[in-house]
């Protein structure tokens, strides 16, 4: 496990130069990708709550980013500020909506999201729809390796966090409460707090990401963040495998080089116009039902437990946890 | 002539065996009782009847029909008593529908034919239970707890409808109850169940005199 | 004044499409406890169909009524992929109809192109009590109003009505009667297909549809049933007409930019006061 780990980080550090450009640019939309579904895996896997609208996050922290950075704060501040920022949303929304269950709360963050967007649609100190422009790029950073390895640090950075989370005592009774929330209570587990906090950590994953995709692209609009977005982080989640480490990292690898291949495969001459679109579309689709039909611990847990079952060791407590759910 | 015959069934839940080799058989317009304590494995039993849970081994013959009222009764809450008794009907058609022979039967019933069954009181619903039941004009009616959380007046009511159901109808009854006083006074014959077996069998009047079945089940806060 | 009654009635018209949106959320969550995200896609398909149809020469009302019928069936279809395997959790089967209303999206831009679509409804503006409101959304009431009607006939006066009804009330107890839980589950989806599918062709001849039209519709839909618990189809009427209203007003008089979001925070804080009331952990526990 440990060599596999250390092969990963060898390959993910060393591939950014290597890359072309149209590659790179699908190396750093990965990292950031795979950085918000760290997050949707906490929310889902620890506090047991469906977000579908994570997206808000991501765009709350890019246009945080964007907005100080065109008003003359240095970028770098900006990017620090935007994940602080989503994370105080988070919790001015969370304290009220995360009251709330289920499809409930799965409607709620949806409709956060569509408020949110038609608040940026409307706003002229945002651009309005036609978006927020000239934003600078990272102090320092010139090409796009350097921004391959900005996504690439914090994917590290909160990939650490989320381990050190799930260690943690607040993990271990999160996971109690996910199982029975009434128990978890009476025995004096801060149930609702530990819920904020995960949910509060997840939209600053988003919102870091957020930052770093607005300095990277220089530009954003409402339409950047469709509610499509927030769906394609759950389906992320779920493919990887929810409330484990690499699962986002893996959901998002397996989706985004599957829809950018079936892309080049849409693109290709004699193919419809709408080809690339319909076709991500199903992906999509079809790897969520499949996921949470067939495989609804996702491609980690799964390939674990098969690999623990042939050198006899136990399962991890988080694909028992997802087991006892499912 | 035998209406309900289990042989050796066995019936697993995730792992722990709920049933192990039960056998157990009621012929045509017998009242027998099954008794046991919490957990044995009686309502399990009557839900390998009514075809709710499948048997793992063993096998379970019904011959002729068969109507369940459920352990805690189980109304429809938000439907009227009518509509309760008439979905009790949903096997036979439309045209085996009709309540009116119900309200003859259980009288009581009559006057709440409109209210919604969640609003009677226990004794009220156990009284939809069991008119729900007998709307599939059963050959063997199954009642799992029977007197469960009702007065005593009123259980003494119940009962004697049964009785009367069995002598003016033939109807055949499978009795589970944990008050096993009451259930072998009613019936003629009675299993006793144990851990998902059957430990014991006979004549109800003999095993009502049964050193372990007062023991167990007859203890002394009954006399 | 007349101002004042020509936004209502243009409200209950759209209500009305929220409300038959919301209703079929209804129909199936009470039957089998799923949230159907797929709802609005009936509606988006039902829509394209007729606006085809229609184009292929066929008559108005023939055509509307073959596309409810195959939002049905698509209904059926998606109650089979959600509920057909047994045992599945309705937390597992809201994420199956997720996947089925993004995979939706696939099917009808290959079908029908992503550019918004529309057909003329019935055409003329009507006066009434000095309001001019645009006639098709009369017809949009007066369809919903008998179909309203018709459905608690349904659910109060037939067997099958009822029958569905018990599966509601109690799955274990409509075991034991013998009622097919899952049958009656794919009837509940056929009926919400239905109905999503009658909101998307009396909308669309005064609202365009777009093949992700869906996520506004489902989530006006599910405001306008979120009111009465999800539960009761009588309450998403009048909460979809509510709602209705309350947009064409706050957009009468000016603020026609913020109407999605009042709609929004209406139905969250109509959530969140429920929540308040019921208790968190009570749902959780469910």
């Amino acid at each position: 496990m440990k060599y596999l780990l250390l092969a990963v980080v060898v390959v993910t550090l060393a591939l950014p130069p290597l890359l072309p450009e149209k590659q790179l640019a699908v190396y750093i939309l990965l990292g950031l990708a795979a950085t918000v579904t760290a997050g949707v895996s906490l929310l889902m896997g620890y506090a047991g709550q469906v977000s579908l609208g994570q997206a808000a996050f991501y765009a709350i922290g890019a246009y945080a980013a964007g907005l100080l950075s065109v008003h003359g704060v240095p970028s770098l501040i900006g990017l620090l500020l935007a994940p602080v920022i989503a994370a105080v949303a988070a919790v001015l929304l969370g304290a009220p909506l995360l009251r709330l269950r289920g499809h409930h709360l799965a409607f709620a963050t949806l409709a956060v999201q569509l408020i949110l967007l038609s608040l940026l649609g409307q706003g002229t100190w945002a651009g309005g729809a036609i978006g927020l422009q000239g934003i600078p790029r990272l102090s320092g950073l010139k090409d796009d390796i350097g921004y391959a390895y900005v996504v690439w640090a914090v994917l590290a950075i909160v990939l650490l966090i989320s381990r050190n989370v799930v260690a943690s005592r607040a993990g271990r009774a999160l996971r109690a409460a996910a199982t029975s929330e009434t128990a978890a209570a009476a025995s004096g587990v801060p149930v609702g707090g530990y819920r904020l906090a995960v949910f509060a950590l997840s939209a600053a994953f988003a919102g870091l990401a957020g930052g770093v995709y607005a300095f990277y692209l220089g530009y954003l609009a409402p339409g950047s963040f469709p509610v499509l977005l927030s769906i394609e982080f759950v389906v992320m989640a779920v493919v990887g495998g929810l409330g484990t480490i690499a699962g986002p990292v893996v959901g998002a690898a397996v989706i985004v080089l599957l829809v950018q291949f079936l892309n080049e495969l849409g693109t290709q001459p004699g193919m419809p116009s709408y080809a690339p679109s319909v076709l991500s579309y199903a992906v999509y689709a079809l790897l969520l039902i499949v996921a949470v039909r067939y495989m609804p611990k996702g491609i980690v847990p799964t390939a674990r437990r098969l690999a623990s079952r042939s050198s006899r060791a136990a399962a991890s407590p988080s694909a028992e946890l997802l087991e006892e759910r499912a | 002539m035998t209406l309900v015959d289990v042989s050796s069934l066995t019936v697993r839940y995730s792992g722990a065996t709920a049933l192990d080799g039960v056998s157990l058989s009621l012929d045509k317009s017998e009242m027998v009782a099954l008794i046991g304590a919490n957990g044995a494995g009686k309502s399990t039993l009557v839900k390998a009847l009514s075809g709710l849970v499948k048997a793992d081994a063993g096998r379970v013959t019904v011959d002729g029909r068969l109507a369940q009222v459920p352990e805690g009764r189980e109304v429809f809450a938000d439907l009227s008593v009518d509509d309760n008794l008439r979905l009790g009907g949903w096997r036979n058609g439309r045209r085996g529908r009709d309540t009116s022979a119900i309200y003859d039967l259980l009288p009581a019933l009559g006057p709440l034919r409109r209210r919604d069954a969640g609003t009677l009181s226990g004794g009220q619903q156990q009284m939809v239970a069991i008119g729900r039941a007998l709307m599939a004009r059963p050959d063997v009616l199954v009642i799992d707890e029977l007197s469960l959380g009702l007065a005593p007046l009123v259980v003494q009511s119940l009962v004697d409808h049964l009785r009367t159901l069995h002598r003016e109808r033939g109807l055949a009854l499978l009795l589970i109850e944990q008050n096993a006083r009451l259930a072998l006074s009613l019936c003629s014959r009675a299993y006793v169940m144990e851990a998902g077996r059957i430990v014991l069998v006979g004549d109800a009047a003999v095993l009502a005199s049964d050193e372990r079945v007062t023991a167990a089940y007859l203890g002394g806060h009954y006399e | 004044m007349s101002d004042f009654l020509g936004y209502v009635l243009t409200g209950l018209g759209i209500g009305a499409g929220f409300a038959l949106v919301g209703s079929g959320l209804v129909a199936i969550y009470r039957v089998t406890g799923v949230v159907n995200f797929a709802q609005g896609a009936f509606a988006v398909i039902a829509a394209m169909l007729t606006s085809s149809l229609l184009t292929a020469g066929l008559p108005h009302v023939l055509s509307e009524s073959l596309a409810v019928v195959v939002a049905a069936v698509v209904g059926v279809l998606v109650g089979v992929v959600a509920i057909g395997k047994p045992g599945t959790d309705p937390g597992t089967s809201l994420i199956v109809t997720l996947g089925l209303g993004v995979f939706a999206y696939a099917v009808e831009i290959v079908l029908w192109g992503d550019q918004p679509r529309s057909f003329p409804g019935l055409s003329g503006v009507a006066t009434i009590g000095g309001a001019r409101i645009q006639a098709h959304y009369l017809l949009i009431i007066a369809v919903t109003v008998p179909v309203f009607a018709a459905l608690a006939l349904f659910f109060t006066r037939t067997d099958l009505g009822k029958a569905l009804s018990a599966c509601a009330s109690n799955k274990y107890a409509a075991r034991v009667v013998g009622i097919d839980v899952r049958r009656m589950g794919l009837l509940a989806f056929a009926l919400g297909g239905a109905l999503g599918g009658l909101a998307g062709v009396l909308t669309t001849p005064v609202q365009q549809v777009t093949f992700d039209s869906d996520v506004t519709l489902i989530v006006n839909g599910f405001a306008a049933a979120v009111l009465g618990g999800l539960t009761r189809p009588a309450v998403a009427l009048a909460g979809g007409l509510l709602l209705g209203v309350t947009q064409t007003l706050i957009a009468g008089y000016g603020g026609g930019a913020y109407q999605l979001e009042v709609a929004l925070l209406l139905m969250l804080t109509v959530m969140i006061v429920q929540a308040a009331r019921t208790g968190p952990v009570r749902e959780a526990a469910r």
